[in-house]
């Protein structure tokens, strides 16, 4: 038998206390765990291998690993773990740590993880539309246009100039980051598994696709059941809200084109009739986002026994999501209302829209990205299949 | 000087019998209570016990000759304590003794129960079979008298068994006794009950008809139990040939018991070996945390792990499942040492469950303090009170017979003072 060297790097073993993980060393490796887990695999099933692996501070054979994705915190194993060593919570920390490990740039992935940080993090967007208010003297002498004395939040900050630049500037650089990451992490789950892969990326990426839009895996969950259905409102909603911020930027794309003078006497309002489709599916889209996010939250109170109540990096993304959704809706019926207080509203949902999507390779919103990634290698490398 | 020399022994198993008959012997005069109608507590459920390996009543019997014998020891049957007062040298014991319903005139011929109509569950054989309400739990019971169940029997509206009974033995009007004991010290030595395994619903305990415990297990192999000491399956009496043992069904486990049963591993040991005399083509897997054999037991281990029919699997079972067709139960676990999760059929499943001291339920009605998990904290006991064997922690007959023997000395010390 060949010598194996196995190295504990001690440091890890703390960071991942630390993150969450301070129930880790209770483990006494009993694999009730990988037994009561409905999403594990037969062979090398987690979560009992991570659990002695983060023991042994083995952070290469975790991090290069999608198993630790396709753990969904169903927390079955957390339910029913003899010590209490909270495998579920374990593994949460574990991917937190991951994310933290390859996104680039790493001192923002350290920051968003860390409340000391909020403030500052807030504080970016919240002064960026402060000088934008004041460089339009909105806060001394000029009056903010309306139409008709009717609010229209185009007329406070310009799209073109305020809004959209600077959100495709911030999703620009969410996603590039967010490929830089996940680049990383494929290459550490070739190198940890080498020669695993077999068949087409294309047909791996499109089975997981179809697993992820019907929740296949999130379902069987026992322990917190309600939790897929909870995700799935969410996630349906975020995707509700995706095609209506599309729909929203195609309207005014004759505008664009107007105001950048490529094309003179252009029919600005011709797109208009986009509003009566993305409308709706903006408003249906927030009220599906505001009942999951809500469902979400009170699924961790119930289960906070048995699954526990999650860390702040949990939290963070919940409260930023829950925000996002109440500041959205607020804004709008403020607006509707024709108060004055729909302006700060307003304000606010762009900075907390914002946080979300610029610090999204950091936060847990990275969850999407990762663990999509870790569910097409494992297809590839055989770890997804035959667990009915 | 002690007021009163007497030494009072709660519990009549093999803790109580021993303590009883070492004080007795020694020239103290014994008083010894047990709470259901027979002596012999646990070890007289079980087909072979260690350390011997010899069936109970090498033991059992000799104790019960002992304590016969002695003159010195007074024994009390269907009797629980209800109040405890007084101190060292001058406690007054208050004494329930339920009714029996048979008196001394009885011979043991079964008459009552030919007679009685009315059936219940087996305790003493874990509800594996039933008996009659007019019943004697098996043939080396002592005292050999039978007794009437009251939960189940009718009465006098019904009286058939006193009609049967020729030595006019049976008197269905006998009332409920109390006593009132003085005595100068006292052994607590109530004993076990075994974990509910109904508490684990992901193994299937008392719902799947062919995952049976420990004890039923014991009950099935003994001679004198359900099925003769063949082991067969409740769920059709087939031959059971391939049976899975699972380790720590309830114990080490912060949601059950988090302590170690410390008796499990050499009980499903030794029943692997029931089931290997019995059958030869019989095969059992063995499946658990970690196999823990105290002291010399770890010889016992070697010699079972040596049969190539026995497998010793490391990985706790997390779930059981029927195969309702068959009445197969499919055991599944991690072999994590090949790091491979396994589904596997058996013909019977028997859960290693744990060690519920029975003062966890039912506590004694003294001021004494208890750990979390119902155990009786020796420490804290007010002098001359002491506690024996499974009321402390989870131990061994032999160990029980170790502690009991020491306290009779510190109880005679006691009452000598």
């Amino acid at each position: 038998m060949a010598e194996q060297i196995v190295k504990p790097d001690l440091n890890f073993i703390n960071e991942v206390i630390n993150a969450g993980g301070e129930s880790l060393k209770k483990c006494y490796q009993c694999s009730t765990c990988t037994v009561v887990c409905n999403v594990t695999p037969d062979e090398s099933p987690f979560p009992r291998k991570e659990m002695v692996q983060a023991q042994w501070g083995l952070k290469d054979r975790l991090f290069g690993n999608p198993d630790i994705w396709l753990c969904h915190q169903c927390s079955d194993c957390t339910a029913y773990c003899p010590r209490g060593a909270k495998p579920g919570e374990v593994l949460g920390a574990i991917r937190k740590l991951s994310i933290e490990e390859f996104s680039v740039p790493g001192f923002l992935a350290k920051m968003v993880n860390s409340p000391k940080f909020l403030l500052v993090l807030l504080a970016v967007p919240t002064l960026l539309y402060i000088l934008i208010i004041a460089s339009q003297g909105f806060f001394g002498s000029v009056d903010i246009p309306t139409e008709d004395g009717k609010i229209v939040y185009g007329k406070f900050l310009f799209s073109l100039y305020y809004v959209d630049t600077i959100f495709t500037a911030a999703a620009l650089f969410a996603v590039f980051s967010l490929f830089l990451g996940v680049t990383k992490y494929w290459k550490a789950m070739d190198a940890a598994n080498p020669n695993t892969k077999t068949g087409s990326v294309g047909s791996a990426v499109s089975a997981t696709i179809v697993d992820i839009l019907g929740h296949n895996r999130f379902r069987k969950c026992e322990v917190t059941k309600g939790r897929a259905t909870a995700h799935m409102l969410v996630f349906y909603s975020f995707i509700g809200l995706f095609i209506t911020t599309i729909l929203a930027f195609a309207r005014v794309i004759p505008e664009y084109i107007h105001h950048l003078k490529i094309s003179e006497g252009i029919d600005v309002h011709q797109l208009d009739w986009l509003a009566y489709i993305y409308k709706p599916i903006g408003n249906i889209s927030a009220a599906a986002l505001m009942v999951g996010i809500l469902l979400v939250m009170s699924n961790r109170f119930k289960n906070q026994e048995k699954a526990g109540l999650g860390s702040y990096y949990d939290w963070l993304f919940i409260s930023l999501v829950a925000g996002v959704g109440l500041t959205g809706l607020l804004a709008q019926f403020l607006r509707m209302a024709n108060t004055v207080a729909a302006y700060p509203t307003y304000v606010a949902h762009l900075c907390l829209v914002f946080f979300l999507f610029a610090y999204a390779p950091y936060s847990k919103m990275a969850h999407m990205v990762y663990r999509t990634t870790a569910l097409v290698y494992a297809r590839l490398s055989g770890r997804d299949q035959g667990n009915a | 000087m002690a007021e009163n020399k007497k030494v009072l022994v709660i519990g009549g198993g093999f803790s109580g019998l021993t303590a009883a008959v070492e004080t007795a012997e020694a020239g103290s005069e014994v008083i010894i209570i047990e709470k259901t109608p027979f002596f012999g507590g646990r070890v007289t459920q079980l087909n072979k016990y260690f350390p011997k390996l010899c069936p109970p009543n090498c033991g059992l019997e000799i104790n019960f000759k002992r304590i016969k014998n002695s003159g010195d020891v007074a024994f009390y049957t269907l009797a629980e304590v209800e109040k405890i007062s007084g101190q060292e040298g001058n406690f007054d014991v208050t004494v329930k003794v339920k009714p029996r319903y048979v008196n001394d005139k009885c011979v043991g011929c079964n008459a009552c129960a030919e007679a009685c109509p009315v059936e219940m569950p087996n305790e003493f054989n874990f509800g594996l079979d039933k008996t009659k309400a007019a019943y004697i739990t098996h043939n080396q019971a002592f005292p050999f008298m039978y007794a009437i169940d009251d939960r189940y029997c009718k009465g006098k509206a019904c009286g058939k068994c006193a009609e049967a009974c020729k030595y006019d033995a049976i008197d269905l009007d006998m009332k409920p006794e109390t006593l009132t004991l003085k005595v100068g010290s006292i052994i607590l030595a109530a004993g076990w009950d075994l974990y509910d395994v109904s508490k684990l619903d992901n193994l299937g305990g008392g719902k799947i008809r062919n995952v049976v415990t420990n004890m039923q297990m014991e009950r099935l192999a003994s001679p004198n139990g359900p099925t003769g000491g063949k082991i067969l399956r409740p769920s059709d009496g087939k031959e059971a040939k391939n049976i899975a043992f699972v380790q720590c069904a309830g114990s080490r486990d912060e949601n059950h018991l988090p302590y170690c049963s410390f008796i499990c591993c050499m009980a499903s040991l030794k029943q692997a070996t029931y089931l290997r005399e019995q059958y030869e083509d019989s095969t059992a897997r063995i499946f658990y945390i970690d196999i823990r054999t105290p002291g010399r037991y770890e010889q016992f281990y070697w010699k079972v792990k040596d049969d190539p029919n026995v497998t010793l699997t490391k990985g706790k079972v997390a779930r059981i499942t029927e195969d309702a067709a068959t009445g197969d139960v499919i055991v599944e676990a991690e072999d994590i040492l090949a790091g491979r999760k396994i589904r596997q059929a058996f013909d019977m499943v028997v859960l290693a469950a744990g060690m519920v001291p029975s003062t966890k339920n039912s506590k004694i009605p003294a001021d004494i303090k208890y750990t979390d998990d119902g155990f009786v904290m020796p420490a804290t006991l007010q002098k001359g009170i002491y506690a024996v064997g499974t009321l402390k922690s989870p131990v061994d007959v032999a160990k029980s017979v170790q502690e009991a023997t020491g306290v009779a000395i510190k109880s005679i010390q006691s009452v000598r003072r």
